[in-house]
């Protein structure tokens, strides 16, 4: 058609356009820039360039550690949002108004408040003098501190990111066809075998979304580790931080946040082609 | 002996009695329809039976033991679902063999019956496809399928061709039968379509508001029906008031002659006569006199709308020869024989002609 026609797509996506480069784009192409400049302690940011930022950290056993850590702590969160998140959905689902919506509330009232208020909560229970230590020693089993351990963040990490399961599997669930069970059951299915052999296949889907989703957000989480794990235990989020705000090694912060950014990337990718083929396996 | 039985079975939701004190006896074999509108508590009886609710009231008693409180799983009745709820993830052949997997039947043996199944609905081709892959009809053809397959004492089918369209689910009424009659499985059909529960059914038990209200061979539902509600569910049918004679009822001047005549002289009273029981007559001739108003073709027949002193009639004609017996604006004579007529007493008002 006309010229008029073929630029008016352009034309409209401008304003995002602009948006993505100025605030996706050109951030990561700078960082990208800045992972490869040289450092000095004395000096700061040089103008040479080199791959030493990369081969330093790679090479650090401190910093491997934190990649594992990190790595670790968001399988574990997943994990545990899948045990927790997938009954619980299910059991959403066969509730009726108004206690659906009453726990819909609830799941989603951490989403509601502050990670701050949220953070601090958890400190007041998980820690040393904390209600769950005091607890503990009432017991007579001594007092008990999670606080500033690898549990504190998976708990609090497992409590926000509980939505981001049980929404797309409550949402899968609710697409099935509600004489499925009943029909299982006639033909001979105990309850457990019912939901193991016929809903379970047909929720992974919504299952493996939301694990993707919380396995994302955990391993890039940076309040609640920041928060909760105290000085020492540190994840890759809040170590690029030190990096930045404590040592001001700006390039070697960068080279950090790239190696985590890409693994992320490859993690989820590979996660995204698995779901893709379940996907077309299981809707055709 | 009665196989399946219900003992004035209730089911109560809150204040609201869905499915009132139903009585029922079907014997082995047998094909039962469980016909009324929607809403009557028809499903709810079926989900009793199979033990998908829970009854507030009476029990349910198979093969001389009582299943009232037992779980679905352990009934080991065959479930034909008004959406069919196949498995969407397993093939046809996977969907029929879950029943036998869950009753730990040998792989061989599985297979064998499996392929029987298939055979009987006629879906041997079929075994490796997935549901989201065959019409409608072949999806209620597995259903069946699944449900047979584990030789259940009662087949319960829940609306099993309201989703099917109108040339379907002509024919499959007659593969139902047909299957049915091959297995000789007892078989309770739930059906709005009355059309459906005559024809396949041996026996049709009505529904209204949650009560059972008749329940006869079909013919006898159709000729004799129980209530004034029966006569215009089933089929078509002229209801004409008037005041009742000793044959017959007395109507806007107008004498109409019947011999079932059960109410009382001088009260008040309907007589209903079937549209296909009526003849058109030469106008002078008959009980009643009227003017074709309307007539429609409908293949095997025609009706006619003719206006009368006592309001419209609906008149079938069978179209066994292609002629012709009157054209619209023609005036005509209706007549029949007085043995088709029925006289009931006027409960309450009713619209006249119901279709
Ligand atoms: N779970 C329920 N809670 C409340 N009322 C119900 C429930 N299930 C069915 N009903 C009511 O019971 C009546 C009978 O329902 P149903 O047996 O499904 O009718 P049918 O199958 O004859 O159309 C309907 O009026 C329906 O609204
Ligand atoms: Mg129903």
């Amino acid at each position: 058609m006309t010229a008029q026609t073929s630029s008016t797509p352009w034309f409209l996506s401008f304003p995002g356009l602009i948006f993505f480069l100025g605030m996706v784009v050109l951030p990561l192409t700078l960082t990208a820039v800045l992972s490869f400049h040289a450092y000095d302690f004395n000096i700061g940011v040089l103008d040479s360039y080199t791959l030493s930022n990369y081969t330093t950290v790679l090479s650090d056993p401190y910093f491997l550690s934190i990649f594992l850590r990190t790595l670790r702590i968001a399988l574990i969160t997943t994990v545990l949002c899948i045990v927790i998140g997938v009954p619980e959905a299910y059991i959403l689902s066969r509730m009726w108004n108004p206690w659906r919506s009453i726990f819909l509330l609830v799941i989603i009232g951490p989403l509601l408040v502050s990670v701050v208020v949220r953070s601090f909560g958890w400190s007041m229970l998980l820690g040393s003098t904390g209600l769950i230590s005091k607890a503990s020693i009432m017991l007579g089993l001594g007092p008990v501190r999670i606080l500033y351990s690898e549990a504190a963040i998976v708990i609090a990490l497992v409590h926000v990111m509980l939505p981001f399961m049980i929404i797309p599997v409550w949402t899968a669930i609710q697409k099935l066809d509600p004489g499925l069970e009943p029909a299982a059951w006639s033909l001979g299915a105990s309850r457990f075998t019912a939901v193991r052999r016929i809903i379970l296949p047909q929720i992974s889907l919504g299952v493996l979304s939301g694990s993707l989703i919380v396995f994302g957000l955990s391993a890039s989480s940076f309040a609640i580790p920041g928060l909760l794990g105290g000085r020492r235990l540190k994840m890759a989020a809040t170590v690029v931080y030190d990096e930045y705000m404590h040592e001001l090694n700006w390039p070697l912060g960068a080279a950090i946040a790239f190696i985590v950014l890409v693994a992320n990337l490859l993690i989820m990718l590979a996660y995204n082609r698995m779901i893709e083929a379940k996907a077309r396996k299981v809707l055709g | 002996m009665s196989f399946l039985t219900l003992n004035s079975l209730s089911k109560t939701y809150g204040n609201f009695t869905a499915v009132d004190a139903v009585n029922l006896e079907v014997s082995k074999g047998e094909f039962v329809s469980l016909l009324g509108p929607s809403g009557c508590g028809k499903t709810t009886t079926l989900q009793m039976i199979a033990g998908l609710a829970e009854p507030s009231a009476g029990s349910v008693m198979l093969d001389g033991r009582e299943i009232t409180r037992e779980k679905p799983n352990r009934r080991g009745l065959g479930i034909v679902f008004q959406t069919y709820a196949l498995f969407p993830h397993m093939t046809v052949a996977q969907n029929v063999s879950f029943g036998l997997e869950m009753r730990k039947v040998g792989r061989a043996e599985r297979d064998r019956r499996v392929a029987e199944a298939l055979a009987l609905v006629k879906l041997d081709q079929f075994a490796d496809r997935y549901p989201r892959q065959l019409s409608g009809g072949q999806r209620q053809r597995v259903a069946i399928a699944r449900a047979l397959v584990i030789e259940p004492p009662v087949l319960l089918l829940d609306e099993p061709l309201s989703n099917l369209d109108a040339k379907l689910r002509e024919e499959m009424q007659f593969e139902l039968r047909r299957i049915q009659q091959t297995v000789g499985t007892t078989t309770i059909m739930v059906t709005h379509d009355q059309g459906e529960a005559l024809s396949i059914s041996d026996r049709v038990v009505v529904m209204e508001h949650g009560k059972m209200t008749q329940a006869d061979v079909p013919a006898a539902v159709y000729d004799h029906p129980a209530t004034e509600f029966i006569s215009s569910f089933i089929g078509k049918m002229n209801n004409i008031p008037g005041i009742a004679l000793k044959l017959g009822i007395h109507a806007s001047g107008v004498i109409l002659p019947a011999t079932d005549c059960p109410a009382t002289e001088g009260e008040p009273a309907i007589l209903s006569l079937r549209p296909e029981r009526i003849t058109i007559v030469p106008a002078g001739q008959g009980h009643l006199h009227g003017v074709v108003s309307a007539r429609f073709f409908f293949g095997s027949h025609w009706l006619f709308n003719v206006d009368t002193a006592v309001g419209q009639i609906i008149v079938s004609w069978p179209n066994t020869d292609g002629s012709l017996p009157a054209s619209q604006g023609q005036p005509v004579g209706l007549s029949w024989s007085p043995e088709s007529a029925r006289v009931s007493a006027r409960t309450r008002e009713t619209s006249r002609i119901d279709a």
